[in-house]
């Protein structure tokens, strides 16, 4: 594939060989992205894989109702464990969709528009999760 | 530029990039696959707090044999997604493992595929009546303390355990 333009910038050639970093705007942002991804992989596995082997295979989603997951999140460590593995995965989830977004859709206009869209479901439906979450009063919900 | 953006699925998908290609496009389209599901899945359970009968109506309609292979697809995608992206990891910090990389691309599909093997029995088998669902003794439990609890009331839950009862 040839490279689109907003690659092609590059810093100044460095003596050895290859170039040194591009200066300017944007800064470090895309090695952050970079460590983000893979410390943020790291956890997931962790959280991720607990949360599928405990509801599909020790619970069974046969057996899910509300009364289930009220009486798991009167436990403040599930509570956070639940915040924890939300704010991981959906930010993980909007960075790699991110990858994905600017590898294929090159029209900049259209970038931005498919960009603001899936930003903004993606970061909604954290907000309201982790509102969930927070929220969550097991004083006015125990009786229920 | 406009040649790379019009070349055709076929067309990529026939570059023999080998294993590397192809647990790259898996990565992709497991990681997308995962978000979509996310977001409706936190959406629906946030309703737990504030609308619980919204909630518990949301599950009686996925207790279905449909849903159990999605389920099972979204594990797939997950395990996948987790072992490959534990590879690049590796790869990543240690680049002397690169000298090995196409077995690591085996080691990968290995321990995902023998994974699934078990997370396929206990999900897949109560479907068809082979096996009972998982966690259904603690289910029993519960429901003898709690008869009047949602997922206790459904009717179309345990079919095989009801078909058993009726054989009695």
């Amino acid at each position: 594939m040839s490279a689109p333009a907003q690659v092609a910038e590059r810093g100044a050639a460095r003596k050895g060989g290859g170039y040194r970093r591009p200066s300017g705007k944007g800064g470090n942002f895309e090695v952050y992205s970079w460590f983000f991804m893979r410390i943020s992989g790291l956890v997931l596995i962790f959280l991720a894989l607990y949360h599928l082997v405990w509801w599909n295979l020790v619970i069974g989603v046969e057996h899910l109702d509300s009364q289930v997951v009220i009486a798991r999140w009167n436990n403040p460590f599930w509570r956070l464990f639940n915040v924890a593995l939300v704010l991981f995965a959906m930010l993980h989830g909007l960075n790699g969709a991110r990858y994905s977004i600017e590898d294929y859709i090159r029209r900049p206009g259209l970038q931005v528009a498919v960009k603001s869209l899936v930003y903004t479901v993606v970061l909604g439906a954290m907000v309201v999760a982790v509102f969930a979450l927070v929220t969550f009063d097991p004083a006015t919900l125990i009786n229920r | 530029m406009a040649n790379a953006r019009r070349t055709s699925l076929g067309k990529s998908l026939s570059y023999r990039g080998r294993e590397g290609m192809w647990t790259w496009i898996l990565h992709r389209v497991t990681g997308l696959g995962i978000l979509l599901f996310l977001i409706i899945h936190v959406l629906e359970t946030a309703t737990v707090i504030y609308f619980p009968e919204i909630y518990d109506r949301f599950l009686a309609s996925y207790k279905t044999g449909l849903f159990r292979v999605a389920e099972l697809v979204i594990f797939f995608s997950v395990l996948y997604h987790a072992v490959n992206g534990l590879r690049i990891v590796v790869q990543d910090f240690w680049p002397f493992v690169m000298k090995r990389q196409r077995q690591l691309v085996w080691a990968t599909a290995a321990v995902v595929v023998l994974a699934m093997i078990p997370i396929t029995w206990i999900m897949m088998a109560p479907i068809f009546g082979l096996a009972e669902e998982p966690g259904a003794a603690r289910h029993a439990q519960r429901c003898m303390e709690n008869p009047e609890a949602p997922a206790c009331l459904d009717a179309s839950h345990d079919a095989t355990v009801v078909a058993g009862e009726v054989a009695l």
